[in-house]
């Protein structure tokens, strides 16, 4: 009797050996999935297909990190899918801010609580350039502030990260403005812009610069970063500091209850890929910025937004 | 400029270049064949294959399954009614009735014709006027949007006078499916009943995969007949004839190439609507519209001509401004971030060769692809001779497969079984699927045209007519009007005396 219970103890033991061997054994162990919010194609996309080769080496373990698309509903499939995810270190996802947070914010269930993610790490912030036809009236953006006519803005649809960002700018700083929204996306208004159909818009430094730099049209503001140019308003010198938080951030999470040392591996490997002179190169090469921080900064900065953007609940729920 | 395109050229026809275009070919041609996937799909699939490609060749490739999809499309779209893209969609109208007489080669022999001379015709044009391309791509804007998708909706909702009435309703039936989902205007769920799928609206590619294929499958089945309705008529050796018939129809190629090059060119468009649209022009400038549908080979040459010049077309925008003309573009661009370019507005004068490259390897694989085909066509067309018991499962099979393979989304499957099942329905019960496929295709853009043009025109109406694109459109829409309804007072005025 004695030795039947001895012997289930060392089953027991065995069992419990087995089962948590994995976290002992050099993770990983086979292919990673890489939750990516979006179709193949966009900013977003590039940015990641770009990198994961280069993760791969510096998780080492010779597996592949396969790069999965699952598009829909503004980005939330893909948040919803990495949250729900098993937290085994084998998924993980791309989470754009704030366009998955702000859904947290207004709506009774999305399934998914970005405060609950195990986050790895910011790849990088995307900010904001205010733009105007090349032709336009507004030269500088003092003139904007001014303008006693309404500005037209062009905008993807209400609560988007680009309607949201273009309407907290306005109303903090008393612009006069108009939208149109309905644009399939940041090309689009840009386009837009170009054509004459609106008179400004708030785009992503990613999407802009190209038609910054050949002249299609003009930078008066940045908003999220430092300008560099005295002619460019930014917001110090606009006076509003806070507006610096609004800008897209990239950031990598899995999901909740993530082991530690798995969070370690991933933490150091998305640092040292990123600093990566590869990865630095293609980033120089098209224009991408990056501004890597570990998962703790991520954590605070998820944080900081969700407080930020809780001040702005009333045009939120529009 | 021809410095730079010999150069380019110099690039592509190198042992190890070719080989990837003839790769991109052949993979493209097996992708546009399975109903669902198309050339975005095979493009994102290829896309980290190419990371420790050279450049070249990643453009190469890509060129080759672009250039080649429309043709693997076509294929399905004569022999099985299955539009292996979502373009090819208009040439199962007159190409799968050809198949069910007993000349499927005769359609397929057509197609490989049409689909070269159009690429051809594109990127003549393209080069052409390249250098206008700025201009060219800001003349469309949402009130041009707004025009050019109703022009869409009346040309080819209406051209079916037959069935008039039945007609409205199955149109008004696709506007509405096509209103469900998240409105990107007001920022309001439609028709979603809380659901995340029906956020994103009604999918088209797996909507017309139902239709077609699926639709044509049912029946099938429930006949237990081959595709040829009567096996000892099939001849397998139209092929010639189609090829000659569709020089013969040279005005047919090149109304479909224009209309192809055009619409291409309208960002956001895309070649759905550039097929359909050379569909019913082509018809509706016939002296018998109503005999297309029957198999009238015109009915085949014109959306496949209009299918590959529209490639051509979607660089204009993809090359004047980074912004991508097509979802094949979208990926493609995304290819050459992977090579550490940057799409935008001076890619054309910092990338010029690769660029170069691409427009040669396009239509390199059109001809390419066509003589494929061409050799291939004899056996092919024995497909129509196999029982409807042993290919309606397989073609299910692949299609419902296909549907998934889009973006997994198991919610595409069913909406892939639900219109097979309406569409049996609405044949059998003699309702027209053209109008609904085409409100589904257009309905979006219609409305969010007419919304932007509101909201940009300050709710002033003038702006439908402030620009000589806008004006041009608005004549072409009192045009066909005119042409579908004096006709028909005529008619009724005759039998009223």
């Amino acid at each position: 009797m004695y030795k039947i219970r001895f012997l289930q103890r060392v089953a027991g033991l065995l069992l419990l050996a087995i089962s948590t061997s994995p976290v002992f054994a050099a993770f990983p162990e086979h292919d990673i999935k890489i939750i990516i919010p979006f179709s193949p194609g966009g900013g977003f996309d590039s940015y990641i297909r770009a990198l994961t080769p280069i993760l791969e080496k510096y998780l080492g373990g010779n597996i592949n990190v396969l790069p999965i698309n699952t598009p829909g509903a503004g980005g939330r499939r893909g948040a919803l899918e990495t949250f729900k995810a098993k937290p085994d270190g084998y998924t993980i996802g791309v989470f754009n801010m704030p366009g998955v947070l702000i859904p947290q914010l207004t709506e009774d269930s999305v399934g998914y609580d970005l405060e609950k993610i195990t986050w790895l790490a910011t790849l990088g912030n995307d900010p904001y350039a205010f733009v105007v036809n090349k032709d336009s009236e507004l030269k500088t953006f003092a003139q904007v502030i001014a303008s006693k006519q309404p500005v037209l803005f062009g905008a993807t649809g209400p609560s988007s990260t680009s309607y949201v960002a273009t309407k907290i700018m306005n109303e903090t700083l008393g612009i006069p403005y108009e939208m149109v929204t309905g644009y399939t996306g940041s090309s689009e208004y840009t386009m837009g812009v170009m054509r004459g159909d609106v008179n400004a818009a708030l785009v992503s430094m990613s999407t802009a610069r190209p038609y910054i730099k050949s002249g299609d049209v003009k930078a008066l503001a940045m908003i999220g970063v430092k300008s560099t140019d005295p002619a460019i308003a930014d917001a110090d010198s606009l006076g509003k500091p806070d507006l610096g938080k609004l800008n897209v951030v990239r950031m990598i999470g899995a999901p909740p209850g993530l082991p530690d040392d798995i969070k370690a591996i991933y933490e150091k490997a998305f640092q040292s890929a990123m600093a990566d002179p590869e990865f630095t190169k293609w980033l120089e090469s098209t224009g991408n910025d990056s501004a890597p921080a570990d998962g703790k900064t991520t954590s605070a900065t998820v944080a900081g937004l969700i407080t930020f953007y809780k001040n702005f609940m009333s045009i939120l729920k529009e | 400029m021809l410095e730079v395109l010999l150069g380019a050229t110099a690039d592509i026809f190198t042992l190890r270049t070719m080989l990837f275009l003839q790769l991109g070919v052949f993979a493209g041609l097996i992708v546009g064949v399975i109903p669902g996937l198309g050339g975005t799909t095979a493009l994102a699939i290829l896309m980290p294959l190419t990371f420790g490609m050279e450049p070249i060749d990643a453009f190469a490739m890509a060129g080759g399954i672009m250039g080649s999809v429309g043709a693997g499309g076509a294929i399905t779209a004569i022999l099985i009614n299955a539009p292996g893209t979502a373009p090819n969609a208009a040439t199962c109208l007159d190409g799968y009735p050809m198949a069910r007489q007993g000349r499927a080669a005769e359609a397929l022999g057509a197609t490989s014709t049409a689909s070269p001379l159009g690429g051809l015709f594109g990127m003549v044009t393209l080069l052409m006027v390249l250098p206008f391309a700025k201009e060219l791509v800001l003349m469309f804007r949402p009130p041009e949007f707004f025009l050019l998708a109703v022009f869409g909706l009346i040309t080819i909702g209406l051209s079916d006078s037959s069935n008039m009435v039945r007609g409205l309703i199955t149109s008004f039936a696709g506007l509405m499916l096509a209103f469900v989902g998240y409105d990107s205007v007001s920022g309001g769920d439609r028709f979603t009943f809380g659901s995340d799928y029906l956020w994103d609206g009604i999918p088209l590619v797996p909507s017309l995969i139902g239709l077609f294929a699926l639709t044509e499958m049912i029946r099938l089945s429930i006949s237990g007949n081959s595709v040829a309705a009567d096996t000892d008529s099939v001849h397998l050796d139209g092929i010639m004839r189609g090829v000659w018939a569709t020089f013969r129809h040279w005005r047919v190629v090149l109304r479909g190439s224009i209309i192809g090059t055009i619409i291409g060119a309208v960002p956001g468009a895309g070649g759905t609507i550039a097929t359909f649209i050379s569909y019913s022009s082509t018809k509706n400038a016939d002296p018998h519209p109503e005999t297309f549908g029957t198999g009238r080979i015109e009915g085949v040459i014109a959306p496949e001509a209009a299918n590959n010049a529209k490639d051509s077309g979607a660089l204009l925008p993809t090359l004047a401004f980074g912004i991508p003309g097509s979802s094949e573009m979208a990926v493609f661009l995304g290819i050459l971030v992977l090579h550490g370019m940057q799409p935008g507005p001076t890619m054309l004068l910092e990338h010029e060769r690769e660029i170069y490259g691409l427009i040669i390897a396009l239509t390199l694989s059109a001809i390419f692809s066509a003589v494929l085909a061409l050799v291939l066509i004899r056996w092919l067309a024995l497909i129509t001779l196999v029982k409807g018991q042993i290919l309606a499962p397989i073609v299910i099979m692949t299609s419902l497969v296909g549907a998934y393979a889009i973006d997994s989304r198991p919610g595409d499957v069913m909406v892939t079984a639900l219109m097979g099942v309406v569409g049996y329905l609405m044949v059998r019960f003699h309702y027209p699927r053209l109008p609904l496929v085409i409100a589904l295709v257009l309905g979006e853009t219609a409305e969010r045209g007419y919304m932007q043009s509101m909201m940009i025109g300050h709710g002033n109406w003038k702006i439908f007519v402030s620009s000589p694109v806008s004006i041009i459109m608005v004549m072409l829409i009192v045009f066909s009007l005119l042409w579908w309804l004096v006709p028909m007072v005529q008619k009724k005025m005759s039998k009223g005396i």
